[in-house]
């Protein structure tokens, strides 16, 4: 039996979840640009005890580590691996992206591919395209609409997910691609992430330390080295 | 109690386990590990914010195992977490505070967000057992104050600066001399060699009344002084500006602290210490005038060993452990502050930005 605490911070929301045994005891999720800072570890709180559970029965960690908003995923990231090492028990790291995919629908879609889009505030958007087994078909990146649009295969059913599904959106208009949006929630959620922590890691076996994947070297000013 | 301590404000990543069983106070810092960031930053010629969030997150929770590790410490035997909460690079107290927070929760351990200002005030009562009231000095690279030290939590601001912090003043006149980054240390060394009097450069707001500070107009004439020579200074130059840039800056510090012992004696009669803490109160020459002025006014100077100065962990351990025993702790859902007046009371000074 596992015990999976999962948190996002890393976008658009907080939420954080418990499961057990692949069943979701406890989730709270809640779109928030700003605050996680605050709310994430009393929510972390609310769902362990709503579990039923104490801090002592977890199993793992699991948090999205990006790409995002560089402030909210040191959030997510600090508060896991702090936990990690106080608990000791592992962290496992997820993209955003691949939760927001793993997150929608596809059923009755018949073969798919799922393009998941991430805001980053710029003008490039963070982008990953996904097969309907969940596979990534490309690497996590940062690219402008336009781009992006312009390298999505034609063949197939495409489905648009996350936060930057609307610019995203102009952009396949724009191009003349066919595609539909997935419903739900357009941030990651640790639910979602809990289940597939829980499909991907082997107990035991233990995990290099959560690296926050930024997509973008540092803002600096000055000479460079 | 035994309390861990996190700082992640600025360049230096630390985590500290510090014990007040331990009775002799130089027994009380369990393990204070410290990771500078200078190496990051160098090639930048200073600390660029999302540079220092970046490593804080890479290096903290290392650094916390070590520092548990080297006190002997189990989570179990914590008594509490304390981490700084601001003033600050935001990126760097939010790791900082998340990992404090999260460890706090796993083990059921009361949270102390600690003002990073607050660490370096009570840095004396850890390492000399100081008694309140006390006047405080506070220089370093982000701040520049006098403070009358009251008790826990019980600040008056006297005097701060109303443009540049001083340790700024020391990175920017190296950056100026090709010194490189940081600058305190280079120019003090440098210093050494160098003929103070050769440059005749400005005592900011000597002779004036109260206790502000100002170092902009310092560091514009030791630009002057440097174009003034008409041609790139000679490692001669770059001494003697040195230790004209250091006299002065003493000087001027030396003025002010004078003022505040005045006020400071009008507020608590018969007291008679002064604390230098912050990074600049590891400067060698700035302590010999300190150690002055006290003979001349009756005054004791306490300054912690220069790594106690410097962002550390311990103190903010310390400044954790003063407040629970205040019994004021803190929730999990403090939010991180990038600006934290130590005397919220004070007023606004003309110009004085974050640093006041």
């Amino acid at each position: 039996m596992t015990t999976i605490l999962a948190f996002d911070t890393s976008a658009g929301a907080c939420s954080a979840a418990v499961r057990s045994n692949g069943e979701t005891l406890a989730g709270r999720y809640e779109e928030r640009a700003r605050g996680q800072a605050e709310i994430l570890m009393p929510m972390v709180g609310e769902v362990v005890s709503a579990a039923g559970l104490a801090y002592a029965d977890l199993d793992l960690i699991a948090t999205t580590v990006g790409p995002g908003s560089f402030t909210g995923m040191r959030i997510g990231i600090a508060a896991a691996r702090a936990m990690s090492l106080a608990a000791r028990i592992p962290a496992l790291g997820l993209t955003t992206l691949e939760v927001v995919a793993a997150g929608i629908d596809g059923t009755g879609t018949g073969p798919h591919t799922v393009l998941a889009c991430v805001e980053s505030k710029r003008e490039d958007i963070y982008a990953q395209l996904f097969g309907a087994d969940g596979e990534p078909m490309t690497e996590p990146m940062a690219a402008t609409p336009a781009a992006l649009a312009a390298t999505t295969p034609v063949d197939g059913a495409l489905i648009l997910a996350g936060s930057a599904s609307k610019p995203m959106a102009a952009a396949l208009e724009a191009a003349g691609r066919d595609f539909r949006l997935a419903d739900g929630p357009a941030e990651p959620q640790a639910a979602v992430a809990a289940r597939m922590a829980e499909k991907r890691w082997t107990p035991g076996v233990s995990l290099a330390p959560l690296a926050p994947l930024y997509l973008r070297p540092p803002d600096t000013t000055g000479p460079k080295p | 109690m035994i309390i861990l301590g996190i700082e992640t404000s600025c360049d230096e990543t630390s985590a500290a386990v510090v014990d007040d069983s331990a009775g002799a106070a130089s027994a009380r810092i369990r393990s204070n590990v410290v990771k500078s960031q200078i190496d990051e930053h160098r090639p930048f010629g200073g600390i660029v914010p999302e540079v220092a969030a970046r490593a804080h997150l890479r290096h903290l929770d290392g650094l916390i195992g070590r520092a548990m590790a080297e006190a002997g410490a189990d989570w179990t035997e914590l008594d509490g977490v304390a981490a700084t909460g601001g003033p600050g690079l935001i990126g760097g107290v939010i790791v900082g505070v998340m990992s404090g927070k999260a460890i706090a929760a796993v083990h059921g351990l009361p949270f102390l967000a600690v003002n990073h200002l607050e660490g370096h005030a009570l840095t004396a009562r850890l390492t000399d057992d100081l008694e309140f009231p006390y006047l405080l000095l506070l220089v370093s690279g982000g701040h520049c104050q006098l403070l009358a030290v009251e008790g826990v939590g019980a600040y008056r601001r006297l005097g701060t600066t109303i443009d540049d912090a001083i340790g700024e003043a020391f990175d920017k006149t190296a950056k100026m001399l090709g010194l490189g980054y940081p600058g305190g240390p280079r120019v003090e060394a440098r210093a050494r060699n160098g003929e103070p009097d050769r440059f005749r450069l400005p005592r900011p707001m000597k002779g004036r009344a109260g206790c502000h500070f100002s170092f902009s107009g310092l560091k514009t004439a030791v630009r002057h002084a440097i174009d003034g020579l008409g041609r790139a200074p000679t490692e001669t130059d770059i001494d003697d500006l040195c230790a004209g840039f250091q006299t002065a800056a003493g000087e001027a510090i030396v003025d002010r602290t004078a003022n505040a012992m005045e006020t400071f004696r009008g507020l608590h009669p018969g007291a008679n210490d002064l604390v230098a803490a912050g990074g600049v109160a590891a400067n060698g020459a700035l302590r010999t005038m300190l150690e002055a002025l006290c003979g001349e006014n009756g005054f004791q100077l306490t300054a912690p060993e220069p790594a106690l100065c410097t962002d550390n962990g311990a103190m903010i351990a310390w400044a954790g452990l003063e407040r629970l025993r205040a019994g004021r702790t803190d929730t999990l859902d403090f939010a991180p502050r990038p600006r934290w007046p130590l005397d919220p009371d004070a007023p606004a000074v003309a110009y004085a930005g974050v640093k006041a």
